[in-house]
């Protein structure tokens, strides 16, 4: 995924980045019929992360809806099983490894994200917490669709570049729902320190929750993202990247580590815990996020990276 | 007539409450003292954590601006409160209906910050009760104190502004749910070994496996901590307490803050940032306001709580406009029950006067006239002129009752006093007979149960 990456093929279908020009009647059908599955499961996902996200505001805003705080997980799980057979058919349909490229490197964020949340909203109590990965994870999805779907350069086909991707993909879902607790937490903490308890966030998990599943995420992440920063400088170095988006994503994400780093020294050393680890949590997450727009950048072709390509 | 002076949760802020806050203990002290004021005839003085009232009926009615002066000087001079100006803004009067209406709103707890909270009542008892030991009550305050009773019974009763109890002990219980989740592996500290802290201890330990109980007298702390399950520690320790509890529940009496911002900031170093959540339900406060500022560390005083406790209950407020219907027809009842005290002396004077003018005349005329008739004759005439100033006077004595009792009442009185040439200036009822205690008692009792 360095500046030589070649694009295959221009953006026809929103979700159907690796279309080639046809070469036969035939074909066109085939790829017609690909892409209309493909869509179909783009906008299925995408409705039900919204919806779900209508119904976590719904239930949070009304004590009446209930029922609407037991469905929203539901949807959020339809999501991500819709999401996940999205990004194989697609996967499947264009020939391209998922964890190769950003395109589909976001979108199997946010179904590792959506994972995670499902498997952990019970054990951590933080079901609610669906109200940021829901409209997180839609985000990513949408997001996916602006990146223009391109493959690594052969140059930069080396056999480390799965392993860096699969953990930093990992890793960032443990860390949106970090960022996700980490927002929660300091919604609720900023309630009970101004004693206004009322509101549409009344029903957030308890603060101790909250802060206990942000350090968990992170402390899942973490060693991911070591991983990840440890195979990206090794990687770097063996395609000895060194445009400018490449020492830029470089930068960001060594920031990332050290924030995530600093969050848990400090908590285990200095006490830091609570509003200041959310704070750092939140950093964290937006130098990884900065990551990601080096590489949207990257991939729609900015001045930057134009100049640096 | 009744006047009541005071401030409230809605005339001032806690810290100015604790000031004038009163413990048990020094109650009859301050209430002979108040007694001793010749403006003031009755006195009952009620602290609360929401309200410090003092209760009076005048020595005349023209001496109600003076018998409120009075008691704002000496609630002053008992709170240690230089000038009086400087806390004039957050105490109020109440005279006459205003204050009798006053009276029956509080014990009905439609002043109350919680509306429908059931303590006042029970609060309104007590200082009831020590009003009459301390023989600072009579008739006619005590009399309305009664009538306060019924109006509390009858509102809860026949309301239901008393349905779905939120008390401030559910609402730290759920705080320390919204911070902690489950309180089962959490270390609850009770500083305080009173009622306030067992009553506490039975909403917070219910669910927590640890409870500590932290009391200047360590007898007392075991005392409470046996009732509970849970362990006695000593005050001198309570520093290294603060560094194992999750919940600290404040309500020792004592008026200088026991839990201060440097004890928690030291705490909190030793705790690695653990959450600690303190509930002060002391007035004057346990905990240092400022505490709350420190990073993980959450206070609630007497004031949040209820604030909490008024946000789950606005649904009572349509029940208040049914419990105000019933203050408003009370007050009329004793008002009109007041002014027909008022009219027993003319009744009386009236009876005595005609009374005594028929007799004389008979007299007269058995030691003239008729002074041959026999004695067992003269007992007869004497029977016969009793019986016909009853008659002639029943009905002139039941209308006055019936119209003393209206709201014109006085001018018919004051007509009547006129003709028959009667003393006027009628007394204010309850002038006399200071309540005899016990019997005080039972009747609160039977009022109440």
């Amino acid at each position: 995924m360095g500046c030589g990456e070649r694009r295959r093929g221009g953006r026809k279908s929103a979700s159907a980045p690796y279309v080639s020009g046809a070469s036969s009647p035939n074909r066109a059908r085939f790829e017609h019929v690909n892409s209309f599955i493909v869509d179909g499961l783009f906008v299925a996902t995408a409705s039900a992360y919204l919806a779900a996200c209508v119904l976590f505001i719904a239930f949070l805003g009304n004590e009446r809806f209930s029922l609407a705080g037991k469905l929203a997980p539901r949807l959020v799980a339809l999501g991500a099983a819709l999401h996940a057979t999205h990004i194989v058919v697609s996967s499947v349909v264009w020939h391209v490894c998922p964890v190769e490229g950003i395109h589909f490197a976001m979108s199997v964020v946010s179904v590792l994200a959506c994972a995670v949340y499902l498997v952990m909203r019970s054990r951590y109590r933080i079901d609610v917490v669906g109200v940021f990965v829901a409209p997180l994870a839609l985000t990513f999805l949408l997001a996916s669709h602006l990146v223009a779907a391109t493959e690594p350069a052969r140059r930069y086909r080396t056999s480390i570049l799965p392993v860096h991707v699969t953990v930093n993909l990992l890793g960032y879902a443990l860390f949106s729902l970090a960022f996700a607790a980490a927002v929660a937490y300091l919604l609720q903490e900023k309630r009970l320190k101004e004693k206004r308890l009322e509101g549409i966030f009344r029903r957030l998990p308890p603060l101790d929750a909250l802060d206990r599943a942000e350090h968990r995420f992170l402390l899942a992440g973490f060693p991911l993202l070591t991983i990840g920063i440890l195979t990206g400088t090794y990687w770097a170095h063996e395609v000895e990247a060194g445009s400018a988006t490449d020492i830029a994503r470089a930068v960001f994400g060594y920031a990332t580590w050290l924030s995530f780093a600093g969050v848990l020294c400090l908590r285990a050393v200095a006490g830091w815990r609570g509003r200041r680890a959310a704070y750092g949590t939140i950093a964290g997450f937006a130098f990884a996020v900065l990551v990601l727009v080096v590489y949207w950048i990257k991939s729609v072709g900015g001045p930057a990276a134009v100049a640096a390509g | 007539m009744i006047v009541v002076v005071g401030l409230s949760h809605r005339t001032a802020p806690l810290e100015v409450r604790e000031t004038f806050a009163t413990s048990a203990d020094v109650l009859p002290a301050v209430l002979a003292r108040l007694a001793s004021h010749e403006e003031l005839r009755e006195v009952m003085f009620l602290s609360t954590c929401n309200r410090v009232e003092v209760f009076a009926s005048a020595s005349s009615p023209d001496g109600m601006a003076a018998a409120a002066k009075a008691i704002r000087m000496a609630l002053c001079d008992h709170a240690g409160v230089g000038d009086p100006e400087v806390v004039a803004p957050y105490f109020y009067d109440r005279i006459g209906s205003d204050a009798v209406r006053h009276i029956f709103r509080v014990a009905a707890s439609l002043d109350s910050m919680v509306l429908g909270e059931p303590q006042i009542l029970g609060q309104v008892k007590a200082a009831f009760d020590a009003a009459t030991a301390a023989g600072t009550l009579g008739n006619h305050l005590g009399r309305c104190i009664h009538r306060a009773f019924t109006v509390g019974k009858r509102v809860r009763t026949e309301t239901h502004i008393g349905a779905g109890s939120v008390s401030i002990s559910s609402v730290a219980v759920d705080l320390a749910k919204r911070i902690f989740g489950d309180l089962t592996d959490h270390t609850v500290l009770l500083l305080g070994a009173g009622e306030m802290a067992e009553a506490a201890a039975k909403s917070l330990g219910r669910g927590s496996r640890h409870i500590r109980v932290c009391n200047r007298s360590f007898e007392r702390a075991a005392i409470l901590a046996g009732a509970v399950g849970g362990d006695a520690v000593q005050w001198d320790a309570l520093g290294d307490e603060l560094t194992r509890a999750d919940v600290v529940v404040a309500s020792t009496a004592s008026r200088a803050y026991v839990v201060t911002h440097e004890l928690v900031k030291r705490a909190m170093k030793l705790r690695k940032g653990r959450t600690l959540f303190f509930v002060d339900i002391a007035v004057p406060r346990n905990v240092e306001p400022s505490v709350h500022a420190i990073d993980n560390v959450y206070v609630y005083n007497v004031d949040d709580l209820e604030q909490q406790v008024a946000e789950a209950m606005k649904s009572r407020t349509s029940e208040a406009d049914a419990a105000e219907k019933i203050v408003a027809h009370e007050v009329a009842d004793f008002e009109a029950w007041t002014r027909g005290q008022s009219v027993a002396p003319t009744i009386v004077r009236l009876r005595a006067r005609t009374r005594a003018m028929l007799m004389g005349e008979l007299e007269r005329t058995l030691a003239g006239r008729l002074r041959h008739l026999a004695e067992g004759d003269q007992a007869a005439l004497r029977q016969m002129m009793e019986s016909g100033a009853n008659k002639l006077l029943h009905a002139p004595t039941t209308r006055l009752r019936e119209i003393g009792a209206t709201e014109g009442g006085l001018d018919a009185v004051r007509s009547v006093q006129y003709l028959f040439d009667l003393p006027d200036a009628p007394e204010e009822p309850g002038a006399s007979d200071i309540m005899d205690p016990d019997q005080a008692g039972s009747d609160a009792d039977r009022l109440r149960h």
